[in-house]
C-alpha cells in the first residue's frame, strides 16, 4: 500500500469514525450500526495482522473511553477482530460486496461476543438474547451499512487499485 | 525471505499478544485506576468525537421533542375537531329535544345512518335505528327540528329505511302559510349533483297565485301521508316550464340531509291527530317578540315626548316668572306687559337656564349650571347674572329714592340756613 492509498484509507476510516459518533446517536436504533467495525475492517485488510491488532486496540480504547464500564473490553475485542480480519484477508477476501457484507457481519458478531463476555455487560437470559438476537441484528445492520458505505466511498478506495 | 516472513509473523503475534495483555490488564484494573486513563483519552484524542456525539444527541433530542410537540399539537387539533363535532351534535340533539317537547307525544326518535357515503353528491336514503316494533310503519313522516326530512320506505322490526325529499319517488302535498295556495312538492332534479341538487320544486300551483321569494312552504295535510304544518322550505324563485295553466316554484329545503343525524318519526296516530302549530310556533314567537320590541319602542317614544313637554312647561313657567319679576321691577302692571315682556325676552334670551335656578329655589338648593341641554344652556350664565342685576337695580332705585328724599330733607334743612353772601 503506497502513501496515497494509505492517506485515502485513513480518510475513509476517519469518515466512518465520525459517522459512528454522529449518525449512530442520531438514529438511536436498538440494533445500531457499528461504523467502528467497518472502519476497523477497511483498515485491517490493508495492514499486517500485528498492525491491524494495534489499530483495533487503539479504536477499542477510543470506544472504551466513552463507555461507562468494561474499560478494555472493546480494545481486546477489536484487537482480536482486527488481527483476525487481517489474517483472514490472506485466506479469502475479494472485492465482492456480498463477501464483504458477510465479513462485516461476522466481524461485528464476534466483536459483540467478545465484548459482552469479557466486559460482563450482560448476564443470563439477557446475555443470550443479546448474543443471539440483538447482536446478529446489529451485525446485519452493520453489514448493510458497511456495504453501502463501501459503495459510496468506492471512488476514494479505487485509487488504491489504479 | 522465509525467515523474514517468520519474523513478521512473530512480530504480528507479539503485537496481538501485547494488545490482548494490555486489554486484560485494563479490564482487571480498579475503577480508580481506569478512570484517569479514560479521562485523559476523553480530554485529548476523543474530545472531538465527544463533541460530535454531544451535538448528534442534541439533534436527536430536538428531533424527538419536536415530534412530541407535533404529536401534542395533533392531539389538540384532533380534540378541537372532536369538540366542534360534539358541539354540532349537541346542538342537533337540543333541537330534537325541543321538537320532541313541542310534539309531546306520537313520535319515535331515531338515529339516522347515512346509507350512502356523505362524500357522494346526493343523499337519497337514510337508515334509521328504529323500526316497526317502536311503532314505525311505511310512509311514516320523518322530521327534523328544521322541518320535513322524508318518509319511511321500509320498516323492519328494529330498523327502517327512509327516503329523503331528494329521492325521485318523494312527493308531498304543500301549501303556503295563508292556506290558499297549494301544490305538490317534487325533488328538483334539473342538475343532479350540482349546487341545486338538494332543491325542491313546488309544482301545480295555480296561475292566480303568486308566491314571493322567501315564502315558507308547509305540508298541507292532504293525502294523509304528512300532517298539516310541517315546514318544507322557502320559495326561491319561479321556474319557467312548459306548463301553461300552472306555475312551478323552486324551493330551498329547510333541512340539509347530509347533516341529519337524529330524526323523529311520526307514528300514524299522530299523523291522524295532526301536529298543531309545532313548526309555526316559532314564527308566532318571533312575531310576539317583534311586537314586544315595537311596544317597547313606542313606550320609549312616549316617554321622550312627555319629557320634552315637561321641559317646555318648565321653561314657560320660568319665563313667566322672569317676566313678572321684570315687570315688578319696572313697575309695569302685570296685565299690560307687552313692552316689558319684550324687554324681558331680550334679557332672558336663555330663560331655559333659569330652570335650574327655579328648581333650586323650589327645592332649597343652589342653582347648578348645566353642562349641556340644548339651546337654553349657553344662555344660563347670562340669565343667572341678569336676574340679580334686575333685583339690584330695583333695590338701587329704591335706595336712590330714599337718598333723594334725604337729600331733599337736607336741602330743606340747608334752606333754613342763611346763605353766605358772595364775596
Amino acid at each position: 500500500m503506497n502513501w496515497t492509498g494509505a492517506v485515502r484509507t485513513i480518510l475513509v476510516c476517519l469518515i466512518l469514525i465520525v459517522l459512528h459518533y454522529t449518525l449512530r446517536p442520531l438514529l438511536a436504533w436498538r440494533a445500531s450500526v457499528d461504523f467502528m467495525i467497518v472502519a476497523l475492517l477497511i483498515g485491517s485488510v490493508r495492514l499486517r495482522p500485528g498492525a491491524a491488532a494495534v489499530y483495533g486496540f487503539i479504536l477499542g480504547l477510543l470506544a472504551d473511553s466513552l463507555a461507562v464500564s468494561g474499560f478494555g473490553a472493546a480494545a481486546l475485542a477489536m484487537a482480536v477482530v482486527g488481527f483476525s480480519a487481517s489474517w483472514l484477508k490472506a485466506v479469502f477476501f475479494a472485492d465482492n460486496l456480498a463477501l464483504n457484507g458477510f465479513f462485516l457481519f461476522l466481524a461485528k458478531w464476534v466483536f459483540d461476543l467478545i465484548y459482552l463476555l469479557v466486559g460482563h455487560r450482560a448476564q443470563g437470559t439477557e446475555l443470550v438474547m443479546q448474543i443471539f438476537v440483538w447482536s446478529p441484528l446489529s451485525a446485519a445492520v452493520t453489514a448493510v451499512a458497511g456495504v453501502i458505505a463501501l459503495s459510496l466511498l468506492k471512488p476514494l478506495m479505487e485509487a488504491r487499485t489504479a | 525471505m522465509a525467515s523474514a516472513a517468520r519474523l513478521g509473523n512473530k512480530v504480528d503475534a507479539g503485537l496481538l499478544i501485547g494488545c490482548v495483555v494490555i486489554s486484560l490488564v485494563l479490564l482487571v484494573l480498579r475503577n480508580e485506576d481506569k478512570e484517569p486513563i479514560a479521562s485523559a483519552l476523553r480530554r485529548t484524542a476523543v474530545a472531538p468525537l465527544v463533541s460530535l456525539q454531544r451535538g448528534a444527541e442534541r439533534w436527536r433530542t430536538a428531533w424527538v421533542s419536536s415530534e412530541q410537540r407535533q404529536l401534542v399539537a395533533d392531539s389538540v387539533a384532533l380534540r378541537a375537531v372532536k369538540a366542534q363535532a360534539l358541539q354540532v351534535e349537541n346542538d342537533q340533539l337540543r333541537k330534537i329535544l325541543g321538537l320532541g317537547t313541542r310534539l309531546e307525544s306520537g313520535f319515535v326518535p331515531a338515529e339516522a345512518l347515512h346509507s350512502t357515503a356523505q362524500s357522494e353528491e346526493t343523499v337519497t336514503t337514510l337508515t334509521l335505528t328504529a323500526g316497526s316494533t317502536a311503532g314505525i310503519q311505511r310512509y311514516s313522516p320523518v322530521v327534523a327540528p328544521e322541518g320535513l326530512v322524508g318518509t319511511i320506505q321500509t320498516a323492519d322490526p328494529t330498523m327502517s329505511i327512509a327516503i329523503l325529499y331528494t329521492h325521485p319517488d318523494f312527493r308531498a302535498s304543500a301549501m303556503a302559510p295563508d292556506g290558499t295556495t297549494f301544490g305538490i312538492v317534487y325533488p328538483h332534479r334539473a342538475r343532479a349533483g350540482g349546487a341545486d341538487a338538494y332543491m325542491l320544486e313546488l309544482q301545480g300551483v295555480s296561475n292566480r297565485s303568486v308566491l314571493k321569494p322567501g315564502t315558507p312552504i308547509y305540508t298541507s295535510g292532504l293525502g294523509g301521508t304528512f300532517p298539516r304544518g310541517i315546514t318544507i322550505g322557502t320559495i326561491v324563485e319561479e321556474i319557467k316550464t312548459s306548463q301553461v295553466w300552472t306555475k312551478t316554484y323552486l324551493i330551498r329545503p329547510a333541512v340539509s340531509p347530509s347533516r341529519v343525524t337524529t330524526v323523529l318519526v311520526l307514528v300514524p296516530q299522530r299523523v291522524t291527530q295532526g301536529i298543531g302549530n309545532v313548526w309555526g310556533a316559532a314564527v308566532n314567537l318571533d312575531s310576539a317578540a317583534k311586537r314586544i320590541a315595537v311596544a317597547g319602542d313606542s313606550v320609549a317614544k312616549q316617554a321622550a315626548v312627555l319629557e320634552a313637554r315637561a321641559r317646555q312647561a318648565t321653561l314657560d313657567s320660568v319665563k313667566h316668572y322672569a317676566i313678572d319679576s321684570v315687570k315688578r321691577a319696572l313697575g309695569v302692571p302685570l296685565n299690560a306687559a307687552d313692552s316689558a315682556a319684550a324687554a324681558a325676552r331680550g334679557l332672558l334670551a336663555g330663560a331655559g337656564a333659569a330652570t335650574g335656578a327655579a328648581t333650586g329655589a323650589a327645592t332649597g338648593a343652589a342653582p347648578r349650571p348645566q353642562a349641556s341641554g340644548g339651546g337654553a344652556a349657553p344662555a344660563q350664565p347670562t340669565a343667572s347674572q341678569t336676574a340679580p342685576v334686575v333685583r339690584d337695580t330695583s333695590r338701587a332705585r329704591r335706595d336712590s329714592l330714599r337718598r333723594d328724599s334725604l337729600r331733599r330733607d337736607s336741602l330743606r334743612s340747608d334752606s333754613t340756613r342763611p346763605r353766605r353772601p358772595p364775596q
